[in-house]
């Protein structure tokens, strides 16, 4: 039994609801009623008891960050600052509201029109179940393999880059995913530098993005071609990784977030798998070799504790399957075998779920946000210190641009 | 919402995106700049201080007179976060005291503006773009008096000096001074001569078509009350049975958050609750991008044509101290990339 914790899911942020209606409408007489049972309801009814009272008066004082310069940043908690006969009560129409969070709800809006793109690389070499896991992990027919290439074509003699794209739809949310496969690696006699051909790809994704960035007139928004995310399939040996592996990894990982996995986990023990993975570990260790989560970039303690746990489970063992079965009366995605069904989604059976749970469903956003302003702003830097500067580039402009 | 359905489901998961997106901005928080402008005593600062429920001003001297004959237009700023329901805004208001009583009203403020472009501008251009500040103005609020009957020549030239550079929203200050009848004759008033002189003020953006049916009426109705006439206030009253800020005059309390008194609430959901994402796009996507798109024409121009001569004569360029800060700015900058080197 497997005596590894699976990581947390990160748990969804409550969407807030859409902001009230404001301000229902009600119409004020120009004498409020008396209050107070003083004399009959007369038409020249006395004045209303009303004292006006400055609103300073209330709460911590500000203390009146006035003149030049900033303020003093202190936060302010609006909601619970009022005095009490003011404070948002049911009904009353907000006098202790101003609706700065529904900036959330617009931002949403705003982001669900325009999608999202995501860019998943894969590497390892042929057979290890590559195209079949990313079509697992999306459910759909996203790979290279499936859009209509022949099963049993030759392997190149060179590492090649294919990318295929598809624009995937779940719950009103659009992603276009695009897959990158790099068939040929690994498979040759001598494997000498075939890393070069994929670590050139990455590198040509970001100067496109910068040429865009430094464009006079910019699109609004940049198609982003950027690899997010480079899975390594790590063959299942059970003894240790190769060196081809670790020459991959070491180079790659700091311009790329590398997630290492090891594949067609079936051929393992749940004894064997854990075995495997600690001593894959230490050897990633040993090599100095930072995968994604990167420790460096845990932002505060939740994010590290969170990440701890993922590094820790880290690599994932995993088997794919596009093919469905019953098991207990459920369609379950698996590899059926003379001596029992292996279940994809079953976590004890293979780390499938969760590796799908970090990749999608806590991390893929914060995936992008390491590529963008890490590996990308490093790319950036570099290639402004070359040649003492970079000059912006307009889009009509034949001259040789001065990078 | 999206359940954690059973072991085998169609559902990837990835509709979860969103969330996590808003996950980061929410634990970043945001901010917001606001620029107002207009005369004094038309009620700004107060206007200010009923939309966000702040006490900016608390401590501040009315100059007398004498005093603002001397001014100049000054630009000041004042930063206060605020945070509710655990989202995090830092707002800047921009204050322009003197508007109105200098002789040249318009440029220290468009120098403002650009000021913060171009701050933006060195900051997303250099080596170190982690922790960009973004003090760009979002919108700016012009405040147009009440007594008048329609646009002053002062209003036209600022509003269309300001039209390409920042949101420009104008409303209609210390309304409770006009009858309901007489703030629909000036409104339309308004609105035909900002039509007919050209003024480019910001437009809310169409409604999708799949909204609901309450929001889209909601949008409608700002859209056919601007320029908004508004009335703020610091004091607290009692009306109705219950404490609102207004004003408390012997004919009876003007509500500042009735929507039937003046269009405080109309503003306000405006600004904050439905379009303060998109003032903060435009100004990005569109105000700024003609910025810089024009400053570096003017960068390389000048550094095609004499990368080593001074800098020609003004009359040849537009703008040269502009031009002049650019370039030190690039030189300044190359010459870190060298040092970074050593």
């Amino acid at each position: 039994m497997s005596d590894v914790v699976p990581p947390e899911v990160r748990p969804k942020p409550a969407v807030p609801a859409k902001p009230p209606n404001v301000g229902a409408p009600s119409p004020s007489s120009p004498f409020p009623p008396q209050g107070l049972g003083v004399g009959g309801g007369g038409i020249s009814a006395p004045p209303p008891s009303a004292i006006p009272v400055p609103i300073g008066s209330h709460g911590p004082s500000h203390g009146g960050s006035h003149g030049m310069g900033h303020g003093v940043g202190h936060g302010v908690s609006h909601a619970g600052s009022h005095s009490g006969s003011h404070s948002s009560s049911a009904g009353s129409t907000l006098l202790g509201y101003i609706g700065i969070d529904t900036i959330i709800e617009q931002m949403r809006k705003k982001t669900m029109k325009t999608g999202f793109d995501f860019n998943i690389m894969v590497v390892g070499h042929s057979g290890l179940g590559k195209s079949t896991l990313v079509n697992t992990l999306f459910k759909s027919q996203v790979s290279r393999r499936s859009a209509g290439w022949a099963r049993d074509e030759k392997i190149p003699k060179t590492v090649e880059i294919k990318s295929v794209s598809h624009v995937i739809e779940e719950g009103g949310v659009k992603m276009k995913l695009t897959v990158v496969d790099t068939p040929g690696f690994g498979d040759q006699i001598n494997n000498d530098n075939c890393w070069e051909p994929i670590s050139k790809y990455i590198n040509e994704q970001y100067e496109k993005f910068l040429k865009e960035e430094v464009n006079i007139t910019r699109k609004k928004r940049i198609p982003d071609t950027r690899v997010h995310c480079c899975l390594y399939f790590i063959s299942p040996t059970g003894h240790s990784l190769r060196q081809l592996d670790i020459e991959f990894m070491k180079r790659l990982s700091h311009s790329v977030n590398i997630i290492p996995i090891i594949a067609k986990s079936d051929t393992l023990t749940t004894e064997e798998r854990q075995e495997f993975k600690q001593r894959v570990r230490k050897e990633l260790e040993m090599s100095g070799i930072e995968f994604y989560p990167q420790k460096e970039f845990d932002e505060d303690m939740e994010d590290k504790s969170d990440n701890d746990k993922i590094r820790e489970a880290m690599p994932f063992a995993v088997v794919g399957s596009d093919k469905e079965y019953q098991v207990n009366g459920k369609r379950v995605l698996g590899r059926k075998t003379a001596w029992g069904i292996v279940e994809v989604e079953n976590p004890n059976h293979c780390e499938f779920a969760q590796l799908r749970d970090f990749l999608i469903r806590s991390h893929l956003q914060d995936l992008k946000e390491v590529t963008h302003n890490i590996h990308y702003e490093t790319y950036r830097a570099k290639r402004l210190n070359e040649n003492g500067g970079l000059h912006p580039i307009s889009s009509t402009d034949t001259q040789e641009s001065n990078l | 919402h999206i359940e954690e359905a059973g072991i085998t489901e169609e559902y990837v998961g990835f509709a979860t995106l969103p969330n996590q997106v808003h996950r980061k901005s929410v634990k970043k928080g945001f901010d917001f700049t606001l620029m107002v402008a207009g005369e004094s005593g038309l009620g700004k600062s107060t206007l200010v201080n009923s939309l966000f429920l702040t006490d900016l001003h608390k401590d501040r001297k009315l100059l007398n007179a004498e005093e603002r004959i001397r001014q100049t237009v000054e630009i000041t700023k004042h930063t206060v976060d605020i945070e509710e329901k655990g989202v995090k805004l830092k707002l800047t208001i921009v204050d322009t005291p003197g508007f109105g009583d200098a002789v040249n009203n318009t440029e220290p403020i468009t120098q403002y503006i650009d000021q913060q472009f171009e701050q933006y501008f060195r900051d997303e251009s250099g080596l170190n773009r982690k922790n960009i500040q973004d003090n760009r103005v979002h919108c700016c609020l012009y405040f147009i008096p009440p007594f008048g009957h329609g646009l002053r020549p002062v209003d036209i030239e600022f509003m269309k000096a300001l039209q390409d550079k920042v949101n420009v929203v104008p409303l209609i200050a210390k309304a409770d001074c006009l009858t309901p009848l007489e703030i629909k004759k000036l409104k339309e008033r308004l609105r035909e001569e900002i039509d007919k002189y050209g003024i480019k003020i910001y437009q809310f953006p169409d409604c999708d078509s799949d909204e609901d049916e309450e929001f889209k009426q909601q949008d409608k109705d700002l859209k056919e009350s601007t320029p908004f006439a508004v009335i703020g206030s610091n004091t607290v009253v009692e009306a109705r049975g219950q404490r609102v800020r207004g004003r408390l005059y012997p004919w009876g309390i003007v509500e500042v958050e009735n929507p039937s008194h003046c269009d405080f609430v109309k503003l306000r959901t405006m600004l904050i609750r439905t379009h303060m994402h998109d003032l903060k796009d435009i100004t990005s996507d569109c105000h700024y991008e003609n910025y810089r798109a024009q400053c570096i024409q003017n960068m390389t121009r000048s550094v095609f044509h004499s990368p080593l001569a001074p800098l020609s004569p003004p009359c040849v360029y537009p703008a040269p101290l502009q031009l002049r800060r650019m370039q030190q700015m690039l030189q300044k900058m190359q010459q870190q990339m060298h040092e970074q080197e050593l």
